[in-house]
């Protein structure tokens, strides 16, 4: 659908009283155009888009293209590339561990999503009414402000078996549960991820729901509206589009989380983490920089690509599903 | 339209100036490198490890009496995954070093490693560099490129062994185990007085399957691995020597020898139990002593015994750490004068004496915690790489650590194991082709 465009673009020519363009000479039809706002965006478009454009280009577009060149090869790294068409990727559709990885970001995307949604939203409404406010925000911030590696090496002064983590439950009677066995690590990981990025999402939501006029709450409690009517008729529609921007963030942060894998069964990166904790990302580094055997660059250029591929998907998908008229308030 | 051109031109004479520019920028600096004598090492060692302490005397030493500048960078261990994207551009470092599984993929897989005919050559101490690594090392290990000449001039020895604490446990430097019924006596007997046999630290894949490799290679000799590894229809693991050396692994999980926790922990939570006295022995590298002496019990006394013989098969672990010149490298010459002066007896003895490590040198000198595995190394008739050499793309990382972890961490059988190896194998294959 397209939108309408913004109004300047469509305000006719005539409206406005530029300076008259001397040095194009009269070519057939008017004798002597007037310079439109239009016209002068359209002269200006290139030295002020221009310079980002390049960087960009450079920086971007041209790296990816040389990605999907060298995601159609064989490759050590350096030395002879082999030619191997598509070769990559359909090794990687049938690799089941590739599969499992993605599976694992999947999770950590819409599971570990779901749970900072709730959580962050439980905690604004909460939060909104509460006195030292901003205090608590601060509080609830700050484990985003820690390096996810620090939570990486703390795991294992907490959940080893002499670990804090069971020198509290022993007295308690708790037979030591294995924190750390690999059945278990995705989850804690999904848990420290939680813990970690609640409190950010927390603040933007919090921002949100901050600039809705109070007279808003008051008409609402006036019709007699209860909680769940005003958080659904009030608060939801108002705060939808920052939402939106949210549920993007978190997509594109969800597909490149990775040091916190590395580090959580990485033995503090003494080793690579077991297969079972892999997401996209760290199956794209393990196949590239394993240090051990190989390296197979085109492989991991190839599963970079579809990284890509689907976080482009998704984000689009999203930009849809979330899209409502935005209301002016 | 003249103002789009006139914004084009100016745009284009922009973009060229910059190029140029950025050509000048490349160019300026070739010269000046030649004419100072100078060459660029990019180590595996960093600031402050014992190691790094010998080299920069050996570098110090090397820029006085050649009047030749080298421009280290102490990069730690992750040199070479640095080396590897760096080769593709002008900035090649001309000297490396690390350990051959970490320099294989790197240099050779590339074929980016320079023959180092000319370090060989050089003299050291009287006679050339080459004839002070001990020929039989150089038998087992192929550090040759297509051409016959070495890509790799070692200056260390890395092994691996069975670690106990002698001041605790006189009895088995006494009377060391030496076969695997031998082996499992004595840690039943450790069990029997109270102690915890073995310790391990389960999230390291390498270390889980050292135990079925090593058990492997004492059953069908050096390159026994190699072959099962490279077997494209999966065959090799029907073999019953495969199935023993399994079987020998889980007898060790299911006997409960094994550390409490050993499979939920992060190391080195266990590597420090070990050197507190809390389980007797260790498997692990000859780097044991160092990188636990900061934590070991007082008089705790570093002592070794050979991985057990199940058969004939006795060969020892000999993974070489030496220097590799790339073919890139602009001032080849230097770097392999200075790799060849590092061999050097007085750099060989403090490798030993002071960083305490095995120097290639047979007849450097030699900390007390590593007399008994450098006897075992010299006693030793045949050498293994570590993992056998084995470097597929991916092949250790996503199929077969990924098994030996579930063997060790006691999640599947030994007849599981070679069932799941053969078939995640042949899938391995037919992705590769």
């Amino acid at each position: 659908m397209a939108r309408p465009a913004p109004d300047v673009m469509t305000r006719p020519a005539t409206a406005t009283s530029g300076p008259a363009v001397t040095d194009t000479p009269t070519r057939g039809s008017a004798a002597g155009r007037r310079q439109s706002p239009a016209d002068q965006r359209r002269r200006l478009l290139i030295p002020f888009v221009g310079p980002a454009l390049i960087l960009y280009t450079v920086l971007f577009v041209i790296p990816i293209l040389a990605a999907v060149v060298i995601s159609l090869h064989r490759w050590a790294g350096s030395g002879p590339m082999t030619w191997a068409g598509l070769d990559n990727y359909t090794t990687l559709v049938e690799d089941e561990l590739f599969l499992q990885s993605l599976g694992n970001t999947l999770k950590l995307l819409f599971v570990v999503g779901g749970a900072i949604f709730v959580l962050s939203f439980a905690l604004t409404l909460v939060l909104r009414d509460m006195a030292g406010r901003k205090i608590v925000r601060s509080v609830l911030f700050f484990p985003h402000l820690v390096n996810a590696l620090v939570y990486g090496v703390l795991a294992g002064f907490v959940f080893n078996p002499d670990g804090l983590a069971n020198a509290i439950l022993r007295p308690l009677g708790v037979s030591t549960p294995q924190w750390l066995a690999q059945d278990n690590l995705f989850v804690l990981i999904m848990i420290t991820m939680t813990w970690m990025t609640t409190g950010y999402y927390t603040t933007i939501l919090m921002a949100g729901v901050d600039r809705i006029p109070p007279y808003f709450y008051e008409d609402a409690a006036l019709a007699g509206a209860n909680a769940w009517q005003r958080l659904r008729h009030v608060i939801l529609p108002l705060t939808w589009d920052v939402f939106g921007v949210c549920a993007v963030l978190w997509t594109i942060t969800s597909v490149k989380i990775f040091e916190i894998v590395w580090i959580f069964g990485g033995s503090s990166g003494n080793g690579i983490p077991p297969t079972k904790t892999w997401t996209a990302a760290v199956y794209t580094y393990a196949t590239a920089f394993s240090g051990d055997s190989v390296p197979a660059f085109g492989a991991a250029t190839a599963s970079a690509i579809l990284s890509l591929v689907l976080v482009t998907a998704l984000v689009v998908l999203l930009r849809r599903v979330m899209r409502r008229d935005v209301i002016e308030f | 339209m003249t103002i789009r051109v006139r914004w084009t031109k100016a745009l284009a004479a922009g973009a060229a100036a910059a190029v140029a520019l950025a050509m000048a920028g490349c160019s300026g600096t070739d010269d000046a490198g030649q004419a100072n004598q100078e060459f660029t090492y990019w180590s595996m060692w960093k600031t402050g490890e014992p190691q790094q302490k010998v080299l920069a005397e050996a570098v110090a030493d090397f820029e006085k009496q050649h009047n030749i500048k080298i421009k280290v960078e102490w990069q730690g261990r992750n040199n070479l995954q640095k080396l590897v994207p760096a080769l593709n551009t002008n900035n090649v470092p001309d000297l490396v070093d690390g350990s051959y599984v970490k320099l294989y993929p790197a240099v050779v897989a590339t074929e980016q490693a320079l023959g180092l005919a000319d370090a060989y050559a050089a003299d050291v101490d009287g006679k050339p560099a080459g004839e002070h690594i001990p020929a039989k090392y150089l038998a087992d290990v192929d550090i040759k490129t297509a051409d016959g000449q070495p890509w790799m001039l070692p200056y260390q020895i890395q092994s691996e062994t069975i670690w106990f604490n002698a001041a605790k446990n006189p009895e088995l430097k006494a009377n060391p185990p030496k076969t695997w019924n031998e082996f499992i006596a004595a840690l039943d007997r450790l069990k029997a007085a109270g102690q915890t046999p073995l310790a391990a630290d389960g999230d390291i894949a390498g270390y889980n399957s050292s135990w079925f490799v090593t058990l492997l290679l004492r059953n069908s000799g050096p390159g026994a691995l190699m072959r099962l590894a490279s077997d494209k229809t999966g065959a090799a693991w029907d073999d019953p020597a495969v199935a023993d050396a399994a079987r020998k692994v889980e007898q060790l999980v299911k006997g409960g020898y094994l550390i409490k926790g050993y499979n939920a922990s992060k190391f080195p939570a266990q590597q420090q139990k070990w050197a507190n006295n809390e389980a007797a022995l260790m498997y692990m590298g000859s780097w044991l002593p160092t990188e636990s002496a900061a934590y070991a019990a007082p008089g705790f006394e570093y002592a070794s015994f050979s991985f057990p013989k199940t058969g004939t098969h006795a060969s020892e672990r000999a993974d070489f750490t030496g220097f590799a010149v790339p073919k890139k490298a602009a001032n080849a010459q230097l770097a392999q004068q200075f790799a060849a002066f590092f061999l050097s007896k007085k750099y060989q003895d403090k490798w030993g004496a002071e960083a305490k490590v095995i120097p290639i040198r047979a007849d450097a000198s030699i900390a007390a915690q590593m007399a008994g595995i450098k006897a075992d190394l010299d006693a030793a008739g045949a050498y293994h790489l570590q993992n056998d050499g084995v470097a597929f793309p991916g092949y250790n990382e996503k199929t077969f650590w990924a098994k030996t972890d579930e063997l060790f961490l006691g999640k599947i059988t030994a007849a599981q194991f070679t069932t799941q190896m053969k078939q995640a194998q042949i899938d391995y294959w037919k992705a590769q082709s």
